[in-house]
């Protein structure tokens, strides 16, 4: 038998190849270990403009592009590194500075080696996200040196090396390399040139000393920092809570419970005795929070800062059932962190441990636990859990202002001290900060990012990223709602505005019929089409006609924006549509999700121009039912863009007699039947409070607010455009029936109606049924008091906020049962009428073309279910975002156009809890928690309240023999002003209760 | 976890180091077991595969398999080890994958063996594989090729194959223009990120002889990745050459002294 093993050292190509070996142990936890291959080779360039040898084999793709050398010729130096220098950061310089290398100010020329990024993206996948767009950028001169496959600094590991050591060694042989290649290159150029210094920015001290015996250029990335410009902004902007984190190991000291392994959480939560969910924070107690997890019908509740276990609003988190005997109903009462623990020193806690819970604290949670027990209150008591592990965490950057009483502000030296960062949102804990311009930083709005939360502080670590601007002026605000609500609105990058026609404004409709642009497309120029949006509309979707035909039935179309032409698959345009998801409507500004020059103008169906559409076009009887509908792509000219009041005028006046005017008039009466027929099937009318900000034209100061009136013209827009998308949504459901993009919304489980149908019926003695939406609709009917004609407005104002929210889905997820609208009582919907401001109507679009066999569907993305589900996943997180940040930008602008005043308005009460209520105020569309402290009396002391909480009613003792009676949906009469908190420097609303 | 496909764009060089252009080492043996009428070991990176070939024999009685009776049938099986893949797995007698790829091989050399020569009789060609990285059935074709010729079994030529695969790209100058960068002998890795297909080519042309793809790929790529295939198949058809021409001097030799 001849032995088919062979030695390494006969084949001549053994020096090349090696092999990574490692472990890894996957989600079922088992333990695997893969072998992989490695050729190591010599033709990696170095990328610098000053090397000549490495140019000569630049690698090139299969298409015969070389990649361009990036690093600069002459880089920028510091007093230490005269000559200039490369940067190379090791993997804890980019944990604890990526902030700093995203600057323009600085951090030019940095070679990033394989090694690190690799450790990079194990430790933090979004640094690494953040790290390659770096790459990306043109401007900053960042490589990626694969050193792992360069033969002279390739690595292996030795035995008894830890990964980290072999890593560290890595990066130190790459330094060096780089260093002597330097030399050579500028040596063998024969010119006479500096040498770039090529630095190691490292935060491991073991790291350093190895690499000063090595004779390696290395700093710490503090040290680096100090020696530049601005340093005292920058060195804020360091992690420093990675850092020499060893001294308080003592147990005693240690606040927080620790959290239990990784696979402990995951046997508990097969073996059912753990459960995993999102951890939420009530707006209107910081204490509390609740996880939804699958096994429990209603959500577990965490009481208290002990057991929500540094756990922050919108973590992944994994929670155990408390006991039975320690179940709680949810808190009646209004908790704010800032009121309880204000003027804490952020300095103290450095100094000795202490409690989780401060005094007050425990009393707030005390009294709460005691009312629960006395009262026999309508709930029965709610599951309660505390946090044993965080599975993912979901920290974003937070926008918030620093608590001036935090910080001794009287020292004038330039000396690091803490302070305390209050987040604008209310369900984040305050983050303390270690800061070298606390003064500087008083009074404006600073964006952070929380960095750690250890088991010792009360509080999570975070350091400072930039200031916003003043506390209060419209951009700061505007631009810290934007980043509050994740809302991308930086100016579109030069890639994605290279994907415009070149013609730009010019452009215009082909006028040979022979043109490509008009293959397939239907002439619909003669038609009488308009448009009907609100005042100052500019990215105008859709126009509809309507003409009579000779069979006595109509013919009706709806016309949209041909923006999948414009915009085409996977290019970088179609990319950051895809990221935006939607257009942004703030108050004062809008965030396109397209480019201006396709949003109001390519795109934009404005009158007397030819534009490209996509048509769907019905025969609809009089009764407006559907005989026919046909989709195609077109060509139209808009003969008016009206606003909703001119279509309404033009509709009313008797002396238009012209066929523009006819149409609409037949558009209305059809839609109105529309409107019954769907009435009729269970829809619901539903009422959000909507306000609009009047402001003044010039400075855009907001003067006013009014509330948004409806018009019949509104109705009739809306009805086609509802038809229109589920007509559409049919058809690209039958063509693709595994991947259409579709929407939906569930119906709300009953427990959701189960707090506002027990109100109603104590308060009032009406009954929600809620079997479904048609029973819904009609019981909400009923919910009238005739003395108050606004109370139906607030019930369905509180029956809106029980319902689900609307989703996209991919078809292929869920059954045909489950693609109900709820809200629209359709068995089908899509969004396809705004492809302008929502990506999911670009994609409907696409996905209609297709199926009217157009266009080809392209492969890459839109075949595949599981990338559709990531779009979809993302467009409605941005939709929902979008509508936050678009409320809390009116909620601003009330605000601010309240500024000053002081009205009295009429209110309802909308939640009663025991030291306090919510009044709703129509009129400015606005909730105001009224505080049973501030009803007292000439600074007395806090008035008693008497709580009954099933009859919804709090009792106040104003003292005096003086008393009040609060009730649910009771009527009361507040004074609004606008108060400016002196703790949080912050203007807010102030709703009182008069007389 | 080490990086994946997506870094491609940065480097052009691929998750073990390679061009896009560029094999895995490829080492063959020939006439590995003497048992055999014709056996060979061959190793592309780290998939490994023994293939032995037994026959032309008579034909066995019950024996499945199309048998007919004016030229030899070609019967092939494949067992995968236990210990070959990431995670120990045993593979039944009926697994579907292991099936298919026992017809892509009969089928692919019931035209190119003269089996016309042999009636009424089997040729057996049983392939072991020890260890998987990707391009297997590739690798299963190359070691086949290898134990027929060891058992002389006249053929036509070679049935030499590779794999290639498709990173999708994009052009910087024309965003609309879609690039594609084919990859040639892909790894397991890649295999799972990539669509890729398996391309056998007959002889020292262009002649295709096998083509499997299972992965979803727009049909505008498949050309490239089609002639990167083919010519990958070239480079493998010279490796295995030179492993027969060696053993055949080798024989000649022994044939001498």
């Amino acid at each position: 038998m001849t032995s088919l093993k062979r030695s390494l050292a006969t084949d001549p190509h053994a020096s090349n190849i090696s092999s990574k070996v490692f472990v890894r142990s996957t989600k079922s936890g088992k333990v695997q270990k893969i072998v992989r291959e490695l050729y190591l080779r010599q033709d990696i360039p170095c990328s610098s403009k000053l090397c000549s040898a490495c140019l000569a084999n630049v690698p090139a793709d299969a298409n015969g592009n070389e990649t361009l050398f990036v690093l600069s010729e002459k880089p920028a130096g510091t007093k230490a590194f005269p000559t200039g220098h490369y940067l190379v950061p090791d993997t804890n310089a980019l944990l604890n500075g990526m902030d700093l290398f995203e600057q323009s100010s600085g951090f030019y020329d940095v070679i990033i080696l394989q090694t690190v990024l690799e450790e990079l993206r194990n430790r933090s996948l979004p640094l690494y996200n953040r790290l390659l767009g770096l790459t990306k950028s043109e401007y900053k001169h960042y490589y990626v040196f694969f050193n792992d496959f360069r033969l002279e600094t390739y690595v292996v590991r030795e035995k008894n090396e830890t990964i980290n050591d072999r890593n560290d060694r890595a990066v130190r042989k790459a330094v060096s390399w780089y260093q002597e290649h330097l030399q050579q290159a500028v040596k063998s150029s024969g010119r006479s040139k500096n040498v770039p210094a090529v630095v190691m920015l490292s935060d491991d001290r073991a790291n350093l000393q190895k690499a000063n015996a090595d004779r390696i250029n290395a700093c710490p990335l503090a040290e680096y920092v100090s020696g530049l410009d601005d340093a005292d902004r920058l060195l804020d902007m360091i992690n420093t809570s990675r850092q020499g984190h060893e001294a308080r190991t003592n147990v005693s000291e240690q606040i927080y419970p620790e959290y239990i392994t990784l696979s402990k959480m995951m046997t508990g939560i097969r073996a059912g005795t753990l459960h995993q969910g999102v951890f939420s924070v009530s707006p209107y107690n910081y204490l509390e929070g609740s996880v939804h997890v699958p096994a429990f019908e209603k959500s577990l509740l965490i009481l208290g800062r002990e057991s929500s276990n540094r756990a922050v609003s919108g973590d992944i988190v994994v929670v155990e059932v408390l006991p039975k005997p320690q179940w709680k109903t949810p808190s009646t009462k209004i908790v704010e962190e800032e009121t309880l623990n204000k003027d804490e020193n952020a300095d103290v806690e450095e100094g000795e441990g202490e409690a989780v819970v401060t005094e007050q604290e425990r009393r707030a949670l005390q009294e709460q636990v005691k009312k629960t027990h006395g009262s026999n209150v309508e709930g029965r008591p709610q599951p309660t859990a505390r946090i044993v592990g965080v599975i993912k965490r979901n920290w974003r950057q937070y926008v918030g202002h620093v608590d001036g009483s935090s910080s001794s502000m009287s020292q004038k030296n330039r000396r690091q001290q803490t302070v305390f960062l209050i987040p604008m949102d209310k369900r984040i804990p305050k983050i303390r900060l270690h800061t070298r311009q606390a003064e500087e930083l008083l009074g404006k709005r600073v964006l952070v990012t929380i960095d750690s939360w250890d088991r010792d502080s009360r509080y999570p670590v975070g350091h400072f990223v930039r200031t916003l601007g003043e506390v209060e002026s419209k951009g700061a605000e505007t631009e810290a709602l934007l980043l509050e609500y994740d809302v991308q609105y930086r100016p579109f990058a030069k890639g994605v505005l290279d994907c415009l026609p070149r013609e730009g404004h010019d452009w215009k409709v082909p006028a040979s019929l022979y043109d490509p642009g008009w293959r397939d497309r239907r002439d619909l120029r003669d038609l009488l089409i308009c448009s009907i949006d609100p005042v100052g509309c500019q990215d105008i979707d859709d126009a509809l006609h309507a003409r009579p035909l000779p069979n006595g039935n109509f013919e009706v179309g709806v016309h949209i924006a041909d923006v999948s032409h414009f915009v085409r698959p996977n290019n970088a345009m179609d990319a950051e549509a895809s990221i935006r998801g939607t257009t942004v409507y703030l108050v004062d500004k809008r965030i396109d999700m397209l480019p201006t020059l396709l949003g109001t103008d390519l795109c934009s169906l404005k009158p007397y121009v030819e534009r490209y559409a996509f048509s769907t076009i019905w025969e609809l009887t009089p009764d407006a039912d559907i005989v026919s509908s046909t989709f195609t792509k077109s060509v139209i000219r808009s003969r008016e863009a009206f606003s909703y009041e001119q279509a309404q005028l033009r509709i009313d006046d008797p002396s238009q007699t012209d066929p523009l005017t006819q149409g609409m008039r037949a558009l209305l009466s059809l839609s109105r039947k529309l409107h019954q027929k769907r009435m009729d099937a269970g829809a619901l009318n539903l009422a959000s409070p909507e306000v609009r900000v009047q402001s003044e034209s010039e400075t855009s100061d907001p003067i006013d607010v009014k509330t948004k009136e409806l018009l019949a013209t509104n109705s009739l827009v809306e009805e086609f455009m509802l038809l229109a998308n589920i007509s559409v949504a049919r058809k690209i459901h039958t063509a693709f029936p595994q991947t259409a993009l579709l929407r939906r919304h569930t119906a709300p489980p009953a427990t959701n109606f189960e707090a506002l149908a027990t109100q109603l019926s104590v308060k009032r003695g009406l009954t929600l049924r809620t079997e479904s939406s048609a029973a819904l609709a009609s019981s909400l009917d009923t919910c009238i008091d005739a003395r108050e004609p606004f109370f139906n407005t607030l019930v369905r104002i509180l029956a809106t906020r029980c319902m689900m929210s609307a989703e996209y889905f991919c078809s292929g997820t869920h059954a045909y049962a489950d693609f109900r609208h709820y809200g629209l009582a359709s068995d089908i919907y899509t969004h396809f009428t705004s492809p302008i401001r929502r990506y999911a109507d670009l994609v409907a679009h696409r996905q209609l073309a297709a199926a009217i066999n157009y266009s080809p569907l392209d492969a890459g993305s839109l075949q595949s279910k599981s990338r559709l589900e990531s779009v979809c996943k993302n467009i409605n997180v941005r939709h929902r975002n979008a509508q936050l940040a678009g409320r809390a930008s009116v909620e601003f602008y009330v605000g601010q156009a309240l500024k000053g005043r002081v009205t009295e308005e009429e209110g309802f009460v909308m939640k009663v809890f025991e030291n306090g209520c919510v009044v709703f105020v129509p009129r400015f569309g606005i909730e105001g928690l009224v505080r049973l402290r501030e009803m007292r009396v000439d600074g007395g002391l806090e008035p008693e309240g008497e709580f009954d909480a099933e009859e919804y009613v709090l009792n106040v003792n104003l003292g005096g023999g003086k008393g009040r009676r609060i009730e649910l949906f009771g009527k009361v009469r507040v004074r609004i002003r606008d108060e400016k908190d002196e703790g949080t420097g912050k203007r807010k609303v102030r709703v009182e209760l008069v007389g | 976890m080490p990086l994946d496909t997506s870094i491609y764009a940065l480097s052009h060089l691929r998750l073990d180091g390679r061009r896009w252009n560029e094999l895995r080492r490829i080492h063959a043996q020939i006439s590995t077991q003497a048992a055999a009428d014709g056996s060979s070991y061959l190793e592309m990176g780290n998939t490994k595969v023994i293939c032995t070939v037994s026959g032309p024999a008579e034909v066995r009685r019950g024996a499945a398999g199309g048998v007919q009776d004016e030229k030899a049938g070609i019967i092939v099986e494949v067992g995968i080890a236990g210990f070959s893949g990431i995670e120990r797995k045993k593979r039944g007698r009926g697994d579907k994958r292991i099936a298919e790829m026992q017809a892509t091989i009969s089928s692919a050399f019931s035209s190119t063996l003269f089996t016309h020569l042999y009636p009424r009789s089997t040729i057996t060609i049983t392939i072991s594989i020890l260890s998987q990285d990707g391009s297997l059935l590739a690798a299963c074709l190359n070691a086949a090729t290898l134990a027929l010729i060891d058992a002389g079994i006249p053929m036509s030529d070679y049935i030499v194959s590779c794999t290639s695969g498709a990173i999708p790209s994009y052009s910087r100058t024309d965003p609309d223009k879609e690039l594609v960068d084919p990859l040639l002998d892909l790894n397991g890795q890649e295999e799972l990120e990539l669509p890729w297909l398996t391309v056998g080519t007959l002889g020292a042309g262009e002649r295709i002889s096998v083509c499997v793809m299972e992965t979803k790929v727009r049909v505008e790529r498949l050309e490239s990745m089609l002639a990167v295939g083919v010519d990958g198949c070239k480079q493998v058809r010279e490796i295995l050459d030179a492993v027969v021409r060696r053993r055949g001097k080798r024989v000649l030799e022994s044939v001498v002294r």
